[in-house]
């Protein structure tokens, strides 16, 4: 029997501003070189758990924990602040918010210091550490000019350089495209294989680890452990077929559109027609111009040639509340004026809305949020929607909605461009794809040609969709 | 040599800028203030590289207010009496209003010519740095303030984001800038809302890194005072000094 590092005995926990518990009752070992990954839909409490073993809660939030939580056989409570940090290390799942300090070199020194470790031995952690993960080239980097996939791996290089024994990972892909996400398992098989670290895992993205982990652990929604058993290799999200509501008039012509910021062209010439009701997907590497396309088509960004004709061009961003101007969710969709009161209800009872009017759009749901957004641009008579990257970091119960929301609306006759790197979503919604690189536009494909052809896609920096012979069958 | 003031310690640096300062404002005649300006500026010649384009750019709101302090003490300060130098427009200047006003307005541009040259030849990190280990700042507030000089471009990229989606959105862009500035509000909440969840998560990636906040013992860029330090700090005194004695036997 392999020795028990973490354990959990009958452990409770609730927020001091909770009625019940977020976590009820939940019993689990943890041994040596073991790789673990907690699963379980948004809200179940697995972040809570994943800080309760590294002790950032329950001192950060004041909440109360019953039963035990055994570190290296010692009670939680037990040890001092920071004490148990550099032996369990944790990678977090936004890239933006982990770092302090201008470059790769100084962060890790940042975490030499706090660790105590005498000046005369830093650099050669420092040199040693980057060397195991191939970041030496990074070294004199300014982080926050690095991508986000890049930031994980400069995240993962700072718990390394602690040389734990535990290794735990709060969604560490959410904030990454499929891509970029499929290189970071690879690169962290490496690591794991080389230094034999255990590691505890929460996420709800399985599909994109592949075989990495070989025990799950998965939450039910109301806190408690439903099952624990060997990993099994997980399918993508299974979105349901639809079928394409394509209407014969045009919704949007782009013609010759170029945009040249400060001298620099973003986006060289271009042109493509989209049909009302249909969705199309815009697709191709980091930074390659799709924001710039988006962001032009409605108008944020004054085009430098060209012309583009529609019916009206909204735009639903990433963080939907950027949108926001009023107090309640009615207000925020009548924001406009350009419907009369009966459409207006007409929407908010379509797009479920109803029972949520009086909210104030900053304290609902994400998904509630971006169900406003839609319904303030189809409000102002838009009926040309662009989506910028909908699909970032959204379990799949959301990504289920957004689909189903998409869907019904293109029945209706809403157009979309939706900005995504998630290729399965891609897959199950678009009529067609642009692919853009470099500031150019590749094309506009017909969905069922691209996903076929991997020099296409692997030339924009994309991932074939899982399941691609289900999308063949239903094109055939 | 014209490195001198780049490599000075951040700290000995904003020590001698904060004493020059506190003794300046001590002096009322014009001659102190404007040998400090002068001495300053030759300084800043011979022993930095700024570019002086960006620095006559900042230069310039301060020029302004310096005139206007000199404009507005000349034609509507207290009488003070002395004998009247100059007369126009039933305007008399005497020369103790013009002393007055030429003392307020090196004095301008003296503090601002010294407030520029520190932020010029400063670098904001290796000044925290500096603070943190020569003056003991705590290590807390040292980290946090270096987590909110990482944010700020973000926060920028955010600003220009939520303004841009709220310009869709058919938010009028106000007249007048007061009007403008409180509309401000519309961007800042949900920049507001987003910097609160960030500074969060900072805060807890950095305690899961070991930092407790607690003054440490070692340090990986430690921030060294040489000699360099102390023969700086005594050609500052002595134009301190120069200017301050210059400017008595002057008046």
């Amino acid at each position: 029997m392999p020795k028990e590092i973490l354990s959990l005995n009958n452990l409770s926990f609730r927020f001091p501003e909770d009625q019940t518990a977020t976590l009820q009752d939940i019993s689990f070992a943890v041994s040596k070189g073991e790789k673990l990954v907690i699963s379980g839909p948004s809200g179940c409490g697995k972040s809570t758990l994943l800080y309760l073993l590294n002790r950032l809660y329950p001192d950060n939030c004041d909440g109360s924990v019953d039963g035990e939580v055994l570190l290296f056989g010692k009670p939680a409570t037990d040890y001092a602040p920071g004490e148990i940090n550099h032996r369990i290390a944790t990678v977090f799942q936004d890239p933006d918010s982990q770092f302090c300090m201008p470059t790769v070199e100084d962060e890790l020194a940042f975490t030499l210091e706090n660790l105590q470790i005498p000046f005369d031995k830093m650099e050669a952690r420092i040199t040693a550490v980057l060397e195991l993960t191939g970041l030496t080239h990074l070294r004199h980097t300014i982080i926050q000019s690095l991508s986000g996939g890049t930031k994980q791996r400069v995240a993962t290089a700072c718990t390394f350089i602690m040389e734990p024994e535990v290794l735990l990972l709060d969604e560490p892909l959410s904030h990454l495209d499929p891509y970029t996400a499929k290189q970071f398992v690879e690169w962290l098989t490496e690591l794991q294989l080389k230094t034999q670290l255990t590691i505890v895992a929460v996420e709800h993205r399985l599909d994109s680890w592949g075989t990495f982990f070989e025990r799950e652990i998965q939450l039910g929604e109301n806190g408690c452990l439903v099952k624990d058993h060997l990993f099994s290799p997980k399918q993508p999200i299974l979105f349901p077929e639809r079928k394409s509501v394509l209407l014969p008039q045009t919704a949007l012509q782009v013609e010759n559109l170029s945009v040249t910021i400060k001298n620099k062209q973003l986006l060289t010439p271009l042109s493509f027609a989209v049909h009302r009701g249909e969705i199309v997907v815009v697709a191709g590497p980091n930074g390659s111009g799709k924001s710039t396309l988006v962001k032009s088509l409605c108008d944020i960004y004054k085009p430098t040639t060209g012309t583009i004709q529609s019916d009206g061009t909204g735009y639903v961003p990433q963080s939907p509340e950027y949108l926001f101007l009023t107090q309640t969710v009615q207000k925020e969709v009548a924001y406009s004026g350009s419907s009369n009161p009966t459409e207006i209800a007409s929407l908010m009872t379509r797009l479920r809305l109803e029972t949520i009017r009086d909210d104030h759009p900053f304290a609902i749901s994400h998904g509630q949020k971006r169900r406003v957004a839609i319904a303030a641009m189809l409000a102002d008579k838009r009926p040309v929607l662009l989506m910028d990257e909908p699909t970032s970091g959204q379990d799949t119960a959301a990504l289920l909605e957004l689909f189903e929301l998409i869907d019904q609306r293109s029945k209706e006759g809403t157009t979309f461009l939706i900005v995504t790197h998630d290729m399965e979503f891609a897959a199950s919604l678009a009529d067609s794809v642009l692919l853009v690189k470099d500031g150019e536009l590749t094309g506009k494909f017909d969905a069922k040609d691209v996903w076929h052809n991997e020099d296409l896609l692997a030339s924009h920096h994309l991932l074939a969709p899982k399941g691609v012979a289900r999308f063949a069958e239903s094109f055939a | 040599m014209r490195n001198l003031l780049h490599n000075m310690n951040p700290s000995v640096k904003f020590i001698a800028v904060t004493i020059s300062m506190l003794t300046i404002a001590f002096f009322f005649n014009p001659w102190t203030p404007l040998l400090f300006w002068v001495s300053i500026l030759l300084l800043q010649l011979t022993m930095s590289h700024i570019n002086w384009k960006l620095w006559l750019l900042f230069m310039l709101p301060f020029s302004i207010g310096a005139f206007g302090y000199l404009w507005t003490t000349v034609v509507f300060g207290a009488d003070t009496g002395g004998t009247i130098i100059w007369s126009f427009a039933g305007i008399n200047v005497t020369d103790e209003q013009w002393a007055h006003a030429l003392s307020l307005s090196f004095r301008v541009m003296a503090f601002s010519s010294l407030s520029l040259m520190f932020a010029f030849t400063t670098d904001p990190v290796k000044f925290i740095l500096s603070l943190m280990q020569q003056l003991k700042l705590s290590p807390k507030l040292a980290y946090g303030v270096m987590v909110g000089y990482q944010f700020l471009p973000v926060m920028k990229d955010e600003f220009t984001q939520i303004q841009q989606a709220q310009r869709l959105r058919g938010a009028v862009v106000e007249k007048h800038s007061w009007q403008r500035i409180l509309s401000m509000r519309r961007v800042l909440i949900p920049m507001l809302a987003g910097a609160v969840r960030k500074a969060e998560r900072s805060a807890f990636a950095m305690e899961a890194r070991g930092f407790t906040g607690e003054p440490r013992n070692a340090y990986y860029r430690p921030i060294l005072l040489s000699r360099m330090d102390f023969l700086m700090s005594f050609v500052f005194l002595t134009i301190l000094l120069t200017s301050c004695l210059g400017g008595i036997w002057l008046s």
